[in-house]
């Protein structure tokens, strides 16, 4: 019989930093074929963004632990040498928290005149 | 490749830092983008990235996601093992007693001889600046050897401080144990606990005063230094700092200021002393005492730091060849105030021995008796493995690995040195004054200290392991299979390592046996041994006040009211050493020659004050012969050394002085009975040699009456002091006290050995006449006697008991002989000491075992049988 001591699984206050709302985004992006290595792939070639492998992992892991992803084990490809891939889906508090997110920030863009017409 | 391109070490680095269940994704994602990288930059990049990317994985979001668990199966199975083990004990309380009084003995015993160790190791350890502290040592080449002592002259002291820079300060120790009378008010106080010293003393040593200051408390020659207790005995409750006290010593009175107040000396110190009075005090009243052939103090010296003490005795050695008048083939060296209790033994120039080889005969005896206790324990496990046998068996079918039924045992071994361990802490606290008395070492635990407990625990949960370990090892090797299948375990050889065991166990019993009896009887020897005087009927007393005065008045008296036979004024006690010298010449005597003779001022009528016997010649007489004054008698060594044919009428010189000799007296006991005699001479004196009264009683009175006598003729005479006597029988004896409590600790530890070893036999004998109870029902039926049967089972235990005293005899033969060797006056050992050494253990084996042998060979065979 396991005791587990860690705590993982507990609600903290809602806020995602810039990384984990990049990777939150590309989960959803990428839909049924998200999981480590794809991610970072895609944020490679799309952003043009050199990231590490195991800070994906570990930010995958987080979202995981606030609920806004949760995964499934997926099938196995020679290219992984056999093993499985773990395969990312956004739950609905990570929509909810991505819409917060967008909207506050809408917000803060309604708020910038001079940056609109500057762009203009 | 391997691993899909991840190299072995890796691997395995990946799998020991992520938790097990990401280790597939991540090591698959890693292999999909090392794959990718050899497309994308060849594989030399590749894998450099791949190595680098599995480092990167070393970070606390993926070290920290490990579960750090604690397996509470194996809370569970501990709670189970002292369970079951609480069972166990229950079910054969016999064992359980055996084993817990067993234990409990042997660590009481080894508690309380550690405990007396580390106190004599912890002697004058307490001064800041022990390791730059040294005692000024002699030695001479006298008669081919070299001889070491530690008294060293008064001028030596002064000596170093002046001409040596790296002598930071020296001080002369004068325990000179005169009789001083105190007078504080009203009070008044004789002591004899007083020392002379330097007023450095306060500063080289690291006694706290309480009052005073340390660097000039001693600075006056009218200054003296008492110890805490002894200003209360002097001052009660008066503040003593400051205060005025006269001291009185033969007939003349001195004032004094205390200066300064000592906290009591620690037990762990060789000084003694209730007070300290200066030098200069000394040489204020008369002149400095220069002569350097004068050993009469100790001298202490304390070097400059870093200064090396080799370099420094190199340079010192010489001092006293430089500054002595006469020749002198004296050198001085150091030897470290921190070694002095436990190392100052010397042989031939050498250090060899002294206290410490007490030390280690103790430690070896602690862990001896340690060991025939885990003995014990663990022969009765072996022994009853058969019963335990099943239960293993059930374990390991069940699941259980080796380890966790080592685990098991030895959480039962250890419980049950807990419980022993807890009842000798009980025992230790209830023994240790006795102990403390025994031992004449005031011992302590401080049971509040923090250290006390986790060395205590720490030794108990040791001895448990170290007790259980073999058993746990033996206990958790059964094969399952064939026990359940109810196969007996073979145990030949286990059976022969228990008979070893118990070898040991008894090995040690008998040598302990005769060292007993070989002490004793080496007791009874010297006290048997011819004096050479009446010890009966003879006092003694100190000549204080104004007896010197008074003497020949109370003499007189003594002598007309009938009380005494004989009174004699002497240096010192007859039973004590008063002073020798190796200067002595006589007509005829090599000048190389440097032995030691025994020096002993009388007025006269010794012979019929201690019943000496006269040889030749006669007594001292100073009403005959007014010369007697410059008179020698000397003992029969004396005279063959000084090769004599016809002694009286011949002269010997010493001091500058010529002594003739009247007589020679027979052979008596001066020091120590286990010695042979020494060379003495008796000679004659001035009267301020004499600090001693010898009264032979009227033996036709009864001692009470006379004693009251001789009190009021006291204090007549001498009203100041309160009266003082010793009789010389007792005093004598005191002279074995030393070898005595070595006998008392010896049969104290000896006992507890033998009854320890003897616990294991009874648990061993149960155990083999419950395991053979069906044998002997069957021999009984088929006619065996009881004598037989007894016989038959008795050989068996006792087997190893006379293999252990054929082996052990020898060696206690030995050690016996070499302790032997340290008397010359001793008993030879014969083989009747060894015959009564074993036939006594094997009588008290016999005694152990019979009880339940004789039960066992005279039960009803019936009720063993009826059973199948």
């Amino acid at each position: 019989m396991l005791i587990c001591l860690t705590k993982y699984n507990e609600m903290k206050k809602e806020y995602l930093g810039e990384f984990e709302e990049l990777i939150l985004t590309m989960v959803g992006v990428l839909r049924e074929e998200a999981y480590g290595a794809m991610i970072a792939q895609e944020i490679e070639t799309r952003q043009k963004r050199e990231v590490n492998l195991s800070a994906v992992h570990v930010t995958l892991y987080r979202l995981e632990d606030k609920g806004l992803i949760k995964s499934s084990y997926g099938g196995s490809t020679s290219e992984r040498g056999g093993r499985r891939k773990r395969l990312y889906i956004v739950t609905s508090a990570g929509f909810a928290i991505l819409g917060a997110m967008k909207a506050a920030r809408m917000d803060l863009w309604k708020l910038l005149p001079e940056l609109k017409t500057f762009g203009a | 490749m391997n691993n899909n391109g991840i190299p072995k070490w890796a691997n395995k680095f990946l799998s020991t830092i992520c938790p097990d269940h990401l280790i597939e994704e991540i090591e698959g994602d890693l292999i999909q983008k090392f794959n990718r990288d050899i497309k994308n930059f060849g594989e030399k990049r590749a894998k450099r990235r791949l190595l680098w990317n599995i480092i990167r994985f070393f970070r606390p979001g993926i070290i920290f996601r490990n579960r750090f668990s604690v397996d509470l199966n194996q809370g569970y199975m501990l709670t189970n093992y002292f369970k079951v083990a609480a069972r166990v004990m229950l079910r054969n309380k016999a064992y359980a007693v055996i084993n817990i009084a067993g234990l409990a003995l042997g660590i009481t015993s080894a508690i309380l001889l550690f405990l007396w160790i580390a106190k004599e190791f912890n002697y004058e350890q307490f001064h800041v600046d022990k390791d730059r502290i040294y005692e000024a040592w002699n030695r001479e080449l006298a008669n081919g050897e070299i001889n070491c002592w530690s008294t060293t002259p008064r001028i030596l002291a002064p000596t170093l401080v002046e001409e040596y820079p790296a002598v930071e300060s020296a001080i002369s120790y004068g325990a000179y144990h005169s009789s001083h009378l105190f007078t504080a008010g009203k009070t008044q106080l004789i002591k004899t606990s007083g020392v002379f010293t330097d007023a450095s003393f306060l500063t080289m040593f690291s006694f706290p005063l309480l009052k005073g200051n340390p660097s000039t408390a001693l600075g006056n020659p009218n200054s003296i230094v008492i110890t805490e207790s002894f200003a209360k005995q002097l001052f009660g409750d008066k503040e003593p700092f400051g205060a005025d006290v006269t001291i009185g010593e033969s007939g003349y009175t001195f004032p004094f200021t205390v200066t300064g107040i000592l906290k009591d000396l620690p037990s762990t110190t060789e000084f003694h002393f209730d007070y300290l009075v200066s030098w200069q005090f000394l040489e204020s009243l008369g002149e400095k005492d220069t002569y350097w052939g004068n050993n009469s103090v100790l001298t202490f010296v304390k070097l400059r730091e870093g200064e090396d003490v080799n370099q420094f005795t190199e340079i010192v050695k010489d001092i006293a060849k430089k500054h002595s008048k006469e020749e002198s083939s004296v050198e001085v060296f150091l030897y470290p105030l921190t070694k002095l209790r436990l190392y100052s033994k010397f042989e031939n120039g050498v250090q060899a021995g002294g206290r410490i080889e007490n030390i280690r005969m103790i430690g070896i005896l602690g862990i001896c008796l340690i060991a025939i206790a885990c003995i014990n324990f663990i022969n009765l496990s072996t022994a009853r493995a058969q019963k335990r046998a099943k239960e293993v068996g059930v374990r390991k079918v069940t699941g259980a690995h080796r380890h966790s039924l080592i685990i098991q045992f030895l959480c039962e071994s250890v419980l049950l040195a807990l419980g022993a361990g807890i009842i000798s802490i009980v025992i230790v606290f209830l023994s240790l004054p006795s102990f403390s008395m025994l031992v004449q070492q005031s011992l302590s635990l401080d049971f509040q200290s923090i250290t006390f407990w986790s060395i205590a625990i720490a030794f108990i949960v040791f001895i448990g392991v170290l007790a259980g370990s073999y058993p746990a090892f033996y206990l958790s090797s059964f094969h399952p299979v064939r026990i359940l299948k109810g196969a007996p375990i073979t145990s030949a050889h286990r059976g022969r390592l228990r008979q070893l065991l118990v070898v040991l166990q008894f090995g040690f019993a008998v040598t302990m046996i005769l060292s007993v009896i070989v002490i004793g009887k080496q007791i009874r020897y010297a006290q048997h041994r011819e004096a050479g005087y009446a010890k009966d009927h003879l006092i003694y007393q100190p000549m204080t006040g104004d007896l010197e005065k008074n003497y020949q008045a109370y003499k007189n008296e003594l002598l007309s009211s009938g009380v005494a036979t004989s009174v004699t004024k002497t240096s010192a006690p007859i039973t004590e050493r008063w002073s020798n010298t190796n200067e002595i010449s006589w007509n005829g005597k090599d000048p190389l020659d440097k032995i030691l003779i025994e020096r002993f001022n009388v007025d006269e009528d010794i012979s019929t004050t201690a019943g000496l016997t006269i040889l030749e010649g006669r007594d001292m007489d100073l009403q005959h012969y007014p010369s007697d004054s410059t008179a020698v008698l000397l003992n029969e060594t004396a005279a063959k050394l000084m090769g004599f044919k016809h002694p009286v009428g011949e002269i010997i010189l010493d001091n500058e002085i010529e002594w003739h000799v009247i007589g020679v007296i027979k052979d008596f006991v001066l020091t120590s009975p286990y010695q042979k005699i020494e060379p003495l001479v008796i000679l004659g004196g001035k009267k301020e040699m004499f600090g001693t009264i010898h009264i032979r009683l009227n033996p036709n009175r009864l001692v009470p009456p006379t004693m009251e006598a001789i009190s009021e003729l006291y204090s007549k005479y001498n009203p100041d002091y309160p009266f003082e006597y010793h009789f010389v029988d007792e005093e004598y004896q005191r002279k074995f006290s030393s070898l005595k409590a070595t006998l008392t600790i010896t049969t104290l530890f000896g006992s507890i050995a033998i009854f320890i070893a003897c616990l294991g036999l009874l648990g061993l004998s149960t155990f083999m006449i419950e395991s053979r109870v069906k044998e002997i029902g069957i021999r009984k039926v088929m006619g065996g006697s009881v004598i037989n049967i007894i016989k038959l089972l008795s050989i068996d235990s006792l087997k190893p008991i006379l293999v252990a005293i054929i082996i052990f005899t020898p060696l206690a033969w030995l050690a016996m002989s070499w302790f032997l060797q340290t008397f010359d006056y001793r008993i030879a050992l014969n083989i009747w000491v060894f015959l009564l050494a074993g036939l006594s253990i094997i009588t008290i084996g016999l005694l152990t075992i019979g009880l339940q042998t004789f039960g066992a060979a005279n039960g009803n065979p019936a009720k063993n049988l009826r059973a199948e």
